[in-house]
């Protein structure tokens, strides 16, 4: 009774032998793979220095303008000398009383009044025609305020304090001063955006030079990777070695591109700095930082190891000895 | 029940020719077999179907009581770990020394080195090819690659060895030797099948012959019981 319970639960076997594992093996491979990687590529440095090159090449383009547009949008925000907001008064008309509405607005940091005699005389002081202005019977410049918003500020910002200014009965005319701002904000949206299209350009160049090259490297073993099916390879056991490659590839080109962008940032460091210092603003390539170098680092290792595994899959058929 | 069945296995190439022909064969755990035939009359599919290298277009094979037509790749790949197998072309690696080829197998299992070590030294030191180790298999003899070809088999000490034409482009000394080398591994308990034409070589060994004629088992010779040898 006891047998056939016995028996009833058994299962039928489902591998002809019992799977002999040996305690670490998985590690084993790895690490033997890895060695065996280290030293295809050591072999092969020529062509391994190629396919860095230009891995390399195509990491450093798009990350350069990341780089850029960082600098951009630090430089918007540390800039001393900030867009504002000029309202000009009808004649007769006061700006105490919009002063003192904007001065309550959020995001304005002050607010600069300019009456109509004090136009006068910074006018006459600084067109040198005090004599001439004083044969006018009637003062012909407005009152003026300014605006000065917070650091940081953008265009939406100053185009809802304008719009406040321009629903004021007073006011005769509203500029808002944010050429300067808007241009290198738009230079900035540009340089975002071109980073992104030749990123993922470069992207896809990047996994096509790895899987070219793991393509050649597996053509170079097709024969080895047959025999180790046929003594009981796994397809990970197979694939394995390309993966470790394309991530050596892709690594490698992330390190060269780190090099390329750093020799470019020293190349370009002084004259940078003496035009920025012109702008009162210090250089400081605060984007090229750990974080970065990781991510550079990261996303070469990652299109590498994608490139590996289209090349692998390309040739999968072949890799089947089945 | 024994360990290899085939039952009713055919195989029809794409080009409609049959190479085996509703084959139904039994091979006990532990015994030797000897397939024979004329070129052509279907050993080496008989043995590439055991290995998986191809399915069969009918009929199934089981070992263990398990179709092989079941397994998945995982399980292809520990099934063929159970396998030692050793070819006329040999199958060698060219750019890597005698002793990686031989140690393939046992790190394809994830042994220790150590353990790989020892384990290819004594596989090489029983085909006597030891100090061989470090050249590469086109610096040996015909004769030596197939013997780095029999260590790299035996050295998994496989449940199952199989052969195809192992002794095919070796002298009659050497051949013996080869036959007596898969006597004492059989000895030892794994299941042996060798395709061979050398009818000469294997009629003196008394183990079982199935003889293969255009695909279809024509003759099952049993050995004579306690008088089986090993060259």
């Amino acid at each position: 009774m006891a047998e056939r319970g016995r028996r009833a639960g058994s299962k039928a076997p489902k591998e002809p032998w019992p799977k002999a594992s040996v305690p670490g093996s998985w590690r084993r491979d790895h690490v033997r793979v890895a060695h065996d990687s280290f030293r295809h590529v050591s072999r092969r440095f020529g062509t391994t220095l190629l396919a860095w090159l230009l891995v390399g090449i195509a990491l450093a383009l798009p990350a350069a303008l990341y780089l850029v547009q960082s600098g951009l949008a630090e430089l918007t925000g540390r800039w001393d000398h900030r867009p504002g907001l000029s309202v000009y008064f009808e004649p007769g008309m006061g700006p105490d009383t919009l002063a003192a509405e904007l001065r309550e607005q959020f995001g304005v940091e002050r607010v600069e009044v300019t009456t109509q005699e004090e136009a006068l005389a910074e006018f006459g002081a600084q067109a040198q025609l005090a004599d001439a202005l004083g044969i006018l019977e009637v003062n012909p410049l407005p009152a003026s305020l300014r605006v000065v918003p917070v650091a940081g500020a953008g265009p939406a910002d100053l185009e809802r304090l304008a719009e406040l200014a321009r629903r004021h009965p007073g006011a005769a005319e509203v500029v808002v001063e944010r050429t300067w701002l808007e241009r290198v904000t738009a230079a900035s949206v540009v340089a975002r955006r071109l980073g992104a299209i030749l990123g993922a350009l470069f992207a896809l160049g990047a996994v096509m030079v790895t899987a070219t090259s793991v393509r050649l490297a597996i053509e170079g073993r097709l024969e080895e990777l047959k025999v180790m099916k046929l003594v009981g390879a796994s397809d990970g056991q197979v694939r394995r070695p390309f993966l470790y490659l394309g991530m050596l590839y892709g690594l490698g080109g992330g390190v060269l591109a780190a090099m390329l962008l750093s020799v470019g940032l020293t190349v370009v460091e002084a004259p940078l700095a003496g035009l920025l210092g012109s702008f009162e603003v210090e250089f400081e390539p605060a984007a090229f930082s750990l974080r970065f170098l990781a991510i550079l680092l990261g996303a070469g290792t990652l299109l590498g190891v994608i490139g590996a595994v289209l090349a692998v899959r390309q040739r999968r058929a072949s890799l089947d000895i089945l | 029940m024994g360990q290899i069945e085939f039952h009713g296995v055919v195989k029809r190439f794409d080009n409609g020719f049959e190479a085996l022909r509703n084959v139904s064969l039994s091979f006990e755990e532990g015994s030797m077999t000897f397939l024979t035939g004329h070129s052509g009359a279907g050993k080496t599919t008989f043995l590439k179907l055991l290995l998986c290298l191809d399915r069969p277009s009918r009929g199934r094979i089981t070992v263990n009581g398990v179709d092989l037509g079941s397994l998945k790749a995982r399980g292809l790949a520990f099934y063929r770990r159970g396998l030692g197998a050793v070819f006329q072309d040999h199958h060698l690696l060219t750019a890597r020394s005698v002793f990686e080829n031989v140690a393939l197998p046992l790190r394809v299992a994830g042994m220790r080195e150590r353990d790989v070590g020892r384990r290819v030294r004594a596989a090489l030191t029983r085909v006597g090819l030891l100090e061989r180790e470090s050249m590469l298999p086109t610096q040996l003899s015909t004769g030596e690659q197939q013997r780095v070809g029999i260590a790299r088999a035996v050295v998994i000490r496989p449940r199952v060895l199989i052969a195809d034409e192992p002794t095919g482009n070796l002298d009659p000394d050497l051949s013996r030797d080869i036959m007596a080398l898969f006597g004492q591994f059989n000895q030892v308990g794994a299941t042996v099948i060798v395709a061979s034409h050398d009818l000469q070589l294997i009629g003196g060994l008394n183990q079982r012959i199935v003889e293969l004629s255009h695909g279809a088992v024509v003759r099952d010779i049993r050995p004579t019981p306690g008088s089986a040898h090993h060259g």
